[in-house]
């Protein structure tokens, strides 16, 4: 048969579908009439032998099926039938429906909304030339390197198919001259970054060595824009190369755009702007540059591998120039063994087609965990799907007798099933494509209150999976019992409906079920008691300060003319200022702000400290952003330079000697404050007033005496234990890089306000009578505290949910499946309470199914809960994994759900009237 | 004495052999085929009808509606071009399976 003709019929069976259903009547009619009429030629009663004509057709209406069956575009006819048929049932039956369809879109939503999150942060290569040959160069623990250190591997990177450096570090660049800032996302490049990736632009060039010169390039410095910012900021311009752009007071010509898909190295942070390392000392001024600090440890370096090199090979080859690399870029002001360390630390390369992301270590494992949460969502939701599929399917066993008698085939119902179990599976993947997409970028925004950028690609293969998943489950569960319970003669179903004696196998099945979403659904209760207990504790730690009311103002000083020795003196101004402002009540000066994530540590001598001194240390040593551990053993403290009015502002405690007074001056005797914590650890709790404490370094300076003790209060992290903290006069700061004074400093201020942040424009008008060229930001200490915990604020919240969405599930589904045990016991019932059970007996006879089925799964629930809690460990804070008060109430509130869910159907079991049921038989 | 059920795939054959001689409608060819198996074939129209259908869509046959001898309206069926092409293969092929049995049976 051609395949036009087959077209034809179909088309034909579309416009001409009513004349072929009547043409086949006429048809048919006409057969029994001339055999009706033979047959009463034969000598027999027309009555009869119109029967026995309609029977030897086999049923008129059976026949007319066997034929549209036959017919091309029969199947489009049926399947158009069945999808009405579908449709007209879930509009019947609302609650079904919705039920259905919601625990889909929740399952298959939540899913992929999770792993589109997961894939874009963890997963996916860089958008770039063949990313599986980039590898980054690391070392013990870490991956950072000095600019020296990349101008020599720059020099050997033609043992790979090229190297290229680059930096987000201090790379928020401000776009305006002075006043209140307006920052982008720059990123540092070495002129080779977008060659060796592969990177072409879609408008201009990019960089080429002549414009990573030292001072920018012969034209002057150059910038590379990246499409976004193109699009946001020039509006996408067409003529936007040549143009000139202000990036911390500098301007920059624009030379490039790259291409949109192009975000930089770093997922999770898109760059708006990229300059060459050469006018790093344009940017921070030359007294500052990092170019030739050889302890400045902020870039990071990539390699290309050459074709079938592998990252083990290309390790070996790099390894071969390690000690000429490290032999030239010896740090000074190093001890001995310090040096020896450095030389000694071996050079790895490690694949980095995805890219590196700081997100990625902070949130992998909540991440992992939540995708877990809602992969037992989804089982849940199998598990509640399947129990309802089997109620009803039950519930519609007469219609398929009805069905089959008037003449469907088997198969025809099954695929009426399957119908409307694809149907159900399609609406819940389409309610789960919203879910997924409004949940995805919901989770996103909550994540992190700092721009987090990812580019949320939608995952189609995730999407498909779960809803395979669910419309497999629906179609296990929804066709193969209705197919059971038409095996038998249609009569005999017909006969059955009522009568309540069928197998007890479906029940079985029903139970276990049910037994699994108890079990699951505890499992999500104890984790979301467990992150609901981690998030209280932790915002309920005493944090040493009052952080309400507190407005922080980071002030940076690098692009003003003020000489550093003048800087001090500035902020102090500028705190002056800022203390004649309506509504400010005490404000105070620091280099490090509480809870922002920034450390200084070092390693320190006390005298008549217990703890010796130490070569080397385990821990994090420097100025910076770090997670590591401060070790307990190591003699290590964290420091803070304060100005006079901190210790106030924050309403830290002064328990004995005094605060620092403005007296203390840079050539005034050298002073520090310390808290308990450094009491304890250095001196055993003895008072350290009158004490001594020393920096650990080659050419330290002198020592500090100490006059005071203050009150412990959060440094870095209300996760952490408190740390030993020492507090330095500001005037007499030294830190390593900039030795007289701080580029950046915070202020904060006090206010009359519960809402700081209204002060933001009389404060930046006040700081702009000073020095109009000092960049500020502006931040409530509030929110800052707030946001170290949203990781488990998150983590509480969706668990909460989700537990709370499992009993949900666990409730419907023990009712279902009790409802049901009801109806098919109906006839027993009736018996019991006619041979004199009481109602209270049925009661209990039908809530003590209930409870063994809830016990069984609390049981088991526990079990698995106590096993899988271990995984979660290190996101718990003051708390046990296997917590038992958040097993017991877990346990607690699934067993009053269970309880609750099983009261109606027991209820009504209890209400039957004997007589009734009796007469039923 | 009990009918025999027509065997599988052999009712097309039969159709298409007794409409090749004269065009005739559904209870015509029904009571046709049973006189002329000597009534030793069944012939149930639930399955004649979709046969007759499913050779009409493909283009063996063709229908009309035209009075029956009785002068009752009536659809009849007559074979098309490619309803005889279809015939002669379908009959070549039964005569080899028929050939290929008998040897079978005889050489036995």
């Amino acid at each position: 048969m051609t395949l036009l003709h087959r077209l034809g019929s179909v088309l034909g069976w579309l416009f001409h579908r009513k004349r072929a259903e009547q043409g086949l009547d006429d048809e048919l009619q006409a057969f029994i009439d001339m055999s009706a009429a033979e047959k009463v030629r034969d000598g027999l009663p027309p009555a009869h032998a119109r029967r026995l004509a309609i029977l030897e057709l086999g049923g008129v209406e059976q026949a007319k099926e066997r034929v549209r069956t036959y017919r091309h575009g029969g199947r489009l006819d049926e399947l158009g039938r069945d999808v009405r048929y579908a449709f007209r049932l879930f509009v019947r039956n609302p609650a079904f429906t919705v039920i259905i369809v919601l625990t889909l879109a929740l399952g298959i939503g939540a899913n992929t909304a999770i792993f589109s999150i997961i894939d874009s942060l963890l997963l996916r290569a860089l958008p770039v030339k063949e990313p599986g040959r980039l590898a980054i160069v690391t070392s013990t623990g870490q991956s950072s390197w000095t600019y020296p250190i990349w101008e020599e591997i720059q020099e050997q990177a033609d043992i790979f198919d090229g190297a290229f450096a680059w930096s987000t570090y201090n790379s928020r660049f401000n776009l305006t001259p002075g006043g209140e800032a307006q920052f982008v996302n720059g990123m540092w490049a070495s002129a080779s970054m977008f060659s060796t990736l592969g990177v072409a632009p879609v408008l201009g060039r990019t960089f080429t060595p002549a414009d990573d010169l030292r001072g920018g390039g012969p034209n002057g410095p150059a910038a590379v824009i990246s499409y976004g910012f193109w699009q946001r900021h020039f509006g996408g311009a067409p003529d936007v190369i040549g143009r000139t752009l202000s990036l911390e007071r500098v301007p920059f010509t624009i030379i490039g755009v790259t291409p949109a898909d192009f975000f930089g190295l770093d997922v999770g942070r898109a760059f708006d702007v990229a300059i060459p390392f050469g006018v790093e000392p344009l940017v921070r001024g030359l007294a500052e540059s990092r170019l030739d600090g050889r302890t400045s440890w902020w870039i990071w370096v990539m390699v290309r591998l050459k074709p079938g090199q592998t990252v083990e090979h290309g390790t070996t080859v790099f390894r071969g120039l390690q000690a000429q690399i490290r032999e030239a870029t010896l740090p000074a002001g190093q001890t001995a063994t310090e040096l020896e360390d450095y030389l000694k630390e071996p050079f790895t390369l490690a694949q980095a087609a995805t890219g590196r992301s700081s997100l990625r270590s902070q949130y992998q494992r909540p991440l992992t965990v939540m995708m877990v949460v809602v992969a037992l969502v989804l089982l849940i939701a199998c598990a509640n799907i399947a129990n309802l599929l089997l109620a009803r399917a039950t519930a519609r066993g007469h219609e398929w007798s009805v069905r089959l008698a008037l003449g469907a085939s088997r198969g025809r119902l099954a695929r009426q099933l399957l119908t409307e179990s694809l149907l159900s599976a399609v609406m819940g993947a389409a309610a789960g494509l919203l879910v997924a997409d409004w949940g995805s970028h919901l989770l996103l925004r909550q994540l992190s209150s700092e721009s987090v950028s990812l580019e949320l690609v939608f995952d189609w293969r995730v999407l498909a999976f779960t809803a395979a998943i669910t419309g497999v489950t629906a179609l296990v569960f929804g066709v193969a019992p209705a197919l059971r319970a038409t095996r038998g003669a249609p009569i005999d179903a017909l006969k059955d409906h009522g009568r309540g004696n069928a197998g007890t196998g479906r029940l079985s099945v029903g139970n276990s079920l049910v037994v699994t979403q108890v079990v699951l659904s505890l499992v999500l209760v104890v984790a979301a008691g467990l992150f609901l207990r981690t998030f209280s504790s932790l915002a309920s730690v005493s944090l040493g300060f009052e952080s309400d009311r507190v407005l922080l103002i980071e002030i940076n000083a690098q692009r003003t003319q003020i000489p550093l020795e003048a800087r001090v003196a500035t902020f102090e101004q500028v705190r002056q200022r800022v203390l004649a402002v309506p509504g400010v009540v005490s404000a105070g000066v620091s280099v490090i702000a509480p809870v922002s994530g920034a450390v200084w540590s070092r390693r320190v001598e006390v005298s008549g400290s217990t703890i010796v001194r130490s070569e080397r240390s385990t821990g994090p040593e420097g100025f910076g952003r770090t997670d590591a551990r401060i070790p307990e053993d190591e003699p290590l403290a964290v420091f803070n330079a304060i100005g006079p009015g901190w210790l106030s502002t924050y309403g830290t405690a002064l328990l004995a000697g005094r605060d620092i007074v403005e007296r203390d001056g840079r050539t005034a005797p050298r002073v520090a404050l310390v808290n308990q914590a450094f009491a304890r650890k250095f001196l055993s709790g003895a008072s350290p007033i009158g004490q001594t404490v020393r920096t650990l370094r080659l050419n330290a300076p002198a020592a500090r005496n100490i006059v005071g003790l203050v009150a412990d209060a959060v440094y870095r992290d209300v996760r952490d234990p408190v740390l030993p903290t020492v507090y330095v006069p500001l005037a007499q700061y030294d830190g390593d890089a900039t030795p007289v004074a701080p580029p950046e400093v915070t202020l904060s201020v006090r206010t009359t306000s519960p809402s700081p942040a209204t002060l933001t424009r009389s404060v930046s008008a006040a700081i702009a009578g000073i020095n109009p060229n000092l960049a500020l930001t502006f931040r409530p200490l509030a929110d800052q505290v707030n946001d170290t915990l949203i990781q488990e604020h998150l983590l509480a919240m969706l668990s909460a949910s989700f537990g709370v969405l499992a009993l949900l599930m666990a409730a419907v589904g023990l009712y279902g499946v009790t409802s049901y045990a009801v109806s098919l016991r109906r006839t027993e019932i009736g018996i019991r309470m006619a041979l004199g059970a009481t109602r209270g007996a049925v009661l209990r006879l039908v809530l003590g199914r209930v409870s063994t089925l809830v016990a069984i799964g609390i049981a088991v629930g526990l079990a698995v809960s106590v096993w899988a809690s271990r995984f979660v460990t290190t996101l718990l804070h003051g708390i046990e994994p296997s917590d038992p008060v958040t097993l017991a109430s877990s346990a607690a509130a699934l067993a009053l759900v269970g309880v609750a869910a099983g009261w109606l159907p027991a209820y009504r079991a209890s209400r039957l009237e004997p007589t009734k049921v009796l007469s039923d038989i | 004495v009990a009918k025999l059920d027509i065997p599988q795939g052999t009712l097309e054959l039969m159709i298409l052999t007794i409409l090749a001689r004269e065009p005739m409608h559904g209870y015509g060819l029904s009571q046709k085929l049973a006189s002329l198996s000597r009534d030793n074939f069944h012939v149930n129209p639930g399955s004649l009808f979709p046969s007759l259908y499913r050779l009409e869509q493909d283009g063996k046959l063709k229908a009309e509606w035209r009075p029956s001898e009785n002068n009752r309206n009536a659809k009849f069926y007559r074979l098309t071009p490619s309803g005889r092409r279809q015939l002669e293969h379908h009959r070549q092929r039964w005569d080899r399976i028929a050939f290929a049995i008998a040897s079978v049976l005889e050489g036995a």
